[in-house]
């Protein structure tokens, strides 16, 4: 027969061992509780970290870049006229540059704000790809290029400009 | 009077609770430290003069009808004269501060405090007067782009207070 002394201590180390286990559970959903209230910012963090890295180096990709087009290779250099026929074809590249992005280029110099469309393009002043407004963004700053034309005698034309880039905001999302 | 074991287990348990403590507060404070985004970012400042050195001015000369911002230095650094008679040192002065006082707008309470923008040949003398407008803070970002055309050699440095 066990002795009074020895339930006694095995009473104790299960009350131990019930007690250690309930605080790992309750710490657990703590940290779970804390790590899921904060994965909508986290998502936007993402977000705007792709943004970001995507404002640096769109400029010099295929779909955007100038090329040769306008003498030398250029960085940070927009062809205008790609550009506006890629806003003709945007349905295509659905997502390409990741979900809801959405770019807009903006000359800053000279200053405007009348959106292009091919009906009034070169005498504008805003590019808006998906022509969607544009939140919270990433910007830098572009040389935008295309051809021209003065006396019959075509020219390269570089204006400067701002290149956004919008990114999705998982914190407006409702549940 | 408690016995010494005891003693030695309670110091001992008190130096976990103390130890687990700072190792947790340390984790916390990292954990809820989140990167502030910059008001000015160091590519914005590169990608900037970058940018503005490829802007197609409206002088020209007997090659182009129109210099782009580069080619227009590299004019007043000769001091070569516009098409239309106009002093390609002005054309370049008058050219930066618009550019400049459109894209870095500085008045009311805007984060952006001030600039200052020199271009400088590589013995130290300005190409044109320094272009500047706001205060110098203590928080800046700046580049400076050195140049390597056929003639002399120069410098764009450029600064944006916030």
């Amino acid at each position: 027969m066990i002795n009074k002394r020895a339930q006694l201590k095995i009473q104790q180390m299960v009350f131990m061992l019930l007690a250690v286990t309930l605080f790992f559970v309750l710490v657990g959903m703590l940290v779970l509780t804390l790590k899921f209230s904060g994965l909508k910012e986290s998502a936007t963090e993402l977000e705007e970290k792709n943004a970001m890295l995507l404002v640096t180096r769109i400029a010099n990709s295929p779909e955007f870049s100038c090329g040769k087009s306008f003498g030398n290779l250029k960085t940070n250099c927009i062809d205008a006229d790609k550009v506006m026929m890629l806003k003709t074809n945007i349905d295509e590249y659905d997502n390409f540059w990741g979900r809801e992005t959405n770019i807009e280029i903006m000359k800053i110099y000279p200053e405007g704000d009348v959106i292009c469309t091919l009906g009034n393009y070169p005498d504008c002043h805003i590019i808006n790809l998906q022509s969607k407004e544009i939140h919270i963004e990433h910007s830098n700053f572009v040389s935008l290029c295309r051809k021209d034309l003065i006396n019959g005698e075509v020219y390269d034309k570089c204006e400067l400009a701002k290149i956004l880039v919008s990114y999705k905001d998982w914190q407006e999302v409702q549940e | 009077m408690i016995p010494k074991k005891a003693q030695e287990e309670m110091i001992g348990f008190v130096l976990i609770i103390v130890l687990v403590a700072v190792i947790g507060l340390i984790f916390l404070g990292l954990s809820l430290r989140n990167p502030q985004k910059e008001i000015v970012e160091s590519y914005e400042v590169e990608s900037f003069i970058q940018s503005f050195l490829q802007y197609t001015t409206d002088c020209g000369n007997y090659r182009e009808n129109y210099l782009p911002l580069q080619k227009l230095i590299s004019a007043c650094v000769d001091g070569e004269i516009c098409l239309d008679e106009r002093e390609s040192c002005a054309v370049l002065s008058s050219t930066l501060t618009e550019i400049i006082e459109s894209s870095w707008k500085v008045e009311g309470d805007r984060p952006i405090q001030g600039y200052e923008l020199k271009i400088v040949l590589e013995d130290g003398t300005d190409v044109i007067p320094l272009i500047n407008k706001g205060n110098v803070t203590k928080n800046s970002k700046g580049t400076s782009q050195p140049f390597t055309p056929l003639g002399e050699n120069y410098k764009v440095d450029f600064t944006v207070y916030y």
